[in-house]
């Protein structure tokens, strides 16, 4: 089964019977768990494409290595709450690496570095999350070759928006859908407008951070992809 | 105290957690909530002792304050009325305890979490996923490894900038631009190096065919007899929800169905495995201790 018909599959017949199943079995009560399945539906066609191309060691080291960053970085300011690097480190990765390895860095980070600060319901959310930032950070990217001149505005106001919408929209959804009954909106803006003074803090980090490290490292990533001929990240 | 349930097959661990944290998603009857609530915070307190004893503690009061508290500002329905609120709305009694009802639901989901992260070791993770994504398991248990070897590396170049520089790093701009210098001085090192690992694994045969992972888990008695337990206890309380109605609805008034008691029983049997097991074992030992 390539690609598009998995795809195709999952959002045209896998959601709707979820969805359907949600509705009409579990008395459309359920919206926790109906949307953690659909969730998970999402991030599945990216592993199991990546487990199917049989990626190269080489390759399969780079991302690991960038993930490692992520975890690392998020670990190294565990002291100041939300002043995280792991997004910047997302970003860039989906800017050098593509869309694909971007999903799967950013998806994994969350996933990995919540070993060291703890699973939960938010895992889910989390890896959602980052990974499609880093999906959107390789749309950005438009040549296979070198990135030469680096629009770090750009990156940085991508990197805003990013966490402060993406990010900060998906995670705080998790404890209005946990509650159960009906989705009560006045509710779910009360948990949004609490967690505004979080997400900037988290979007503003994104920013410094970005503007610092982005052109190194991605002159540093460029550099090993020609050095070791990894072109095969890029589609 | 040793804990018991740690030692069982990762796959009977994975399916105990991943069946109760699922179940307790669901369940909105008090009984089963208390069941589950109960059952978790005595492993909790069995795994972390008094830490996960003031943690459960500290963060339920909260969470529950603040869930019993919004639920019935937000949500009017229901129809035994408290009292007005200065927005001429009403506070419900049935929303009060619908709030009550779901922050123990993400109480209990938050502590069989807290359960889950002490047994589901990453190297049990790695042994359960290991054959199905091997390259995702790889990336796993590189990062893994990669994590405290970095930040050893990252003391070592921050040795060794000092060494170079004559003066100290004076101001938050210049603090901030050399740590992007030893950010990336880290990078490069590290991509740098595990490319080279990469070789010199690929060097070594890694990915032929017939090359197996080392791991220790074996499956013994216990577990089939601890599978067997669960998969009992789970019939039980879907097919006894099946005939039984014990439906539990909140609005517009609280109706609660109390007599499905075989299902009670199941999910007790179910939420109390680890608990049970370590009990048993504990009397065992005793009791060969008490023959010598």
């Amino acid at each position: 089964m390539n690609r598009k018909t998995l795809n195709a599959f999952i959002i045209l017949i896998l959601i709707p019977i979820t969805m359907l199943f949600g509705i009409y079995v579990l008395d459309d009560r359920k919206y926790y768990f109906i949307s953690m399945l659909i969730i998970l539906y999402t991030l599945l066609p990216f592993f199991l494409m990546f487990e199917k191309k049989g990626p190269k060691l080489r390759e399969v080291m780079l991302i690991a290595v960038m993930i490692a960053l992520a975890v690392a970085g998020r670990s190294a300011f565990f002291m100041l709450p939300q002043f995280k690097p792991v997004v910047a480190i997302v970003i860039i990765s989906g800017f050098c690496l593509g869309s694909q390895s971007g999903f799967l860095i950013g998806a994994m980070s969350g996933f990995i570095s919540n070993f060291f600060f703890g699973q939960g319901p938010w895992t889910v959310y989390q890896m959602f999350a980052f990974g499609l930032i880093g999906f959107l950070a390789g749309l950005f990217k438009n040549s296979k070759t070198l990135n030469t001149n680096i629009n770090k505005k750009a990156l940085c106001l991508y990197g805003f928006i990013a966490t402060f919408f993406i990010y900060g929209g998906i995670v705080n959804i998790q404890p209005s859908l946990m509650s159960g009954h009906v989705m009560n909106w006045k509710a779910t803006m009360a948990v949004y407008v609490s967690a505004v003074p979080f997400d900037l803090m988290h979007s503003i980090a994104t920013m410094i951070f970005l503007y610092f490290i982005a052109e190194p490292m991605i002159e540093k990533i460029d550099r090993i992809r020609i050095k070791y001929g990894l072109n095969g990240l890029s589609h | 105290m040793k804990d018991h349930f740690n030692e069982v097959h990762p796959i009977i661990s994975f399916i105990y957690f991943l069946a109760v944290i699922g179940l307790s998603m669901f369940m909105q009857h008090p009984i089963y909530l208390a069941i589950a609530l109960i059952s978790s915070f005595i492993y909790s307190v069995m795994l972390s002792g008094t830490k996960a004893l003031k943690f459960n503690l500290i963060y339920m009061v909260i969470l529950l304050v603040f869930m019993a508290t919004i639920n019935p500002l937000f949500n009017h329905e229901g129809a035994t009325i408290l009292f007005y609120l200065k927005s001429g709305n009403p506070f419900t009694l049935e929303s009060a305890v619908y709030g009550i009802i779901s922050s123990l639901m993400i109480i209990i989901v938050i502590i069989w979490f807290s359960c889950y992260n002490v047994i589901m070791s990453s190297d049990k993770t790695i042994y359960l996923f290991g054959r199905i994504t091997p390259n995702l398991s790889l990336i796993f248990t590189m990062v893994l490894r990669f994590v405290p070897l970095y930040k050893k590396r990252i003391e070592k170049i921050i040795m060794a900038q000092k060494c170079i520089e004559s003066t100290e790093v004076k101001g938050y701009i210049n603090k901030l631009k050399h740590g992007t210098k030893i950010l990336s001085i880290m990078t490069s090192w590290s991509l740098e190096s595990a490319i080279e690992t990469s070789d010199s694994m690929k060097a070594r045969g890694f990915g032929l065919k017939g090359r197996t992972a080392f791991s220790n888990f074996k499956m013994t008695g216990r577990d089939y007899y601890l599978a067997l337990w669960m998969v009992i206890n789970i019939s039980l309380l879907i097919f006894s929800r099946l005939h039984i109605n014990d439906s539990a609805i909140f609005f517009p008034v609280i109706k609660i169905n109390l007599t499905n008691y075989t299902g009670y029983l199941g999910f007790f049997g179910l939420c109390f495995t680890p608990i049970l097991l370590n009990m048993m074992e504990t009397l065992k030992w005793q009791y060969y201790v008490s023959k010598i």
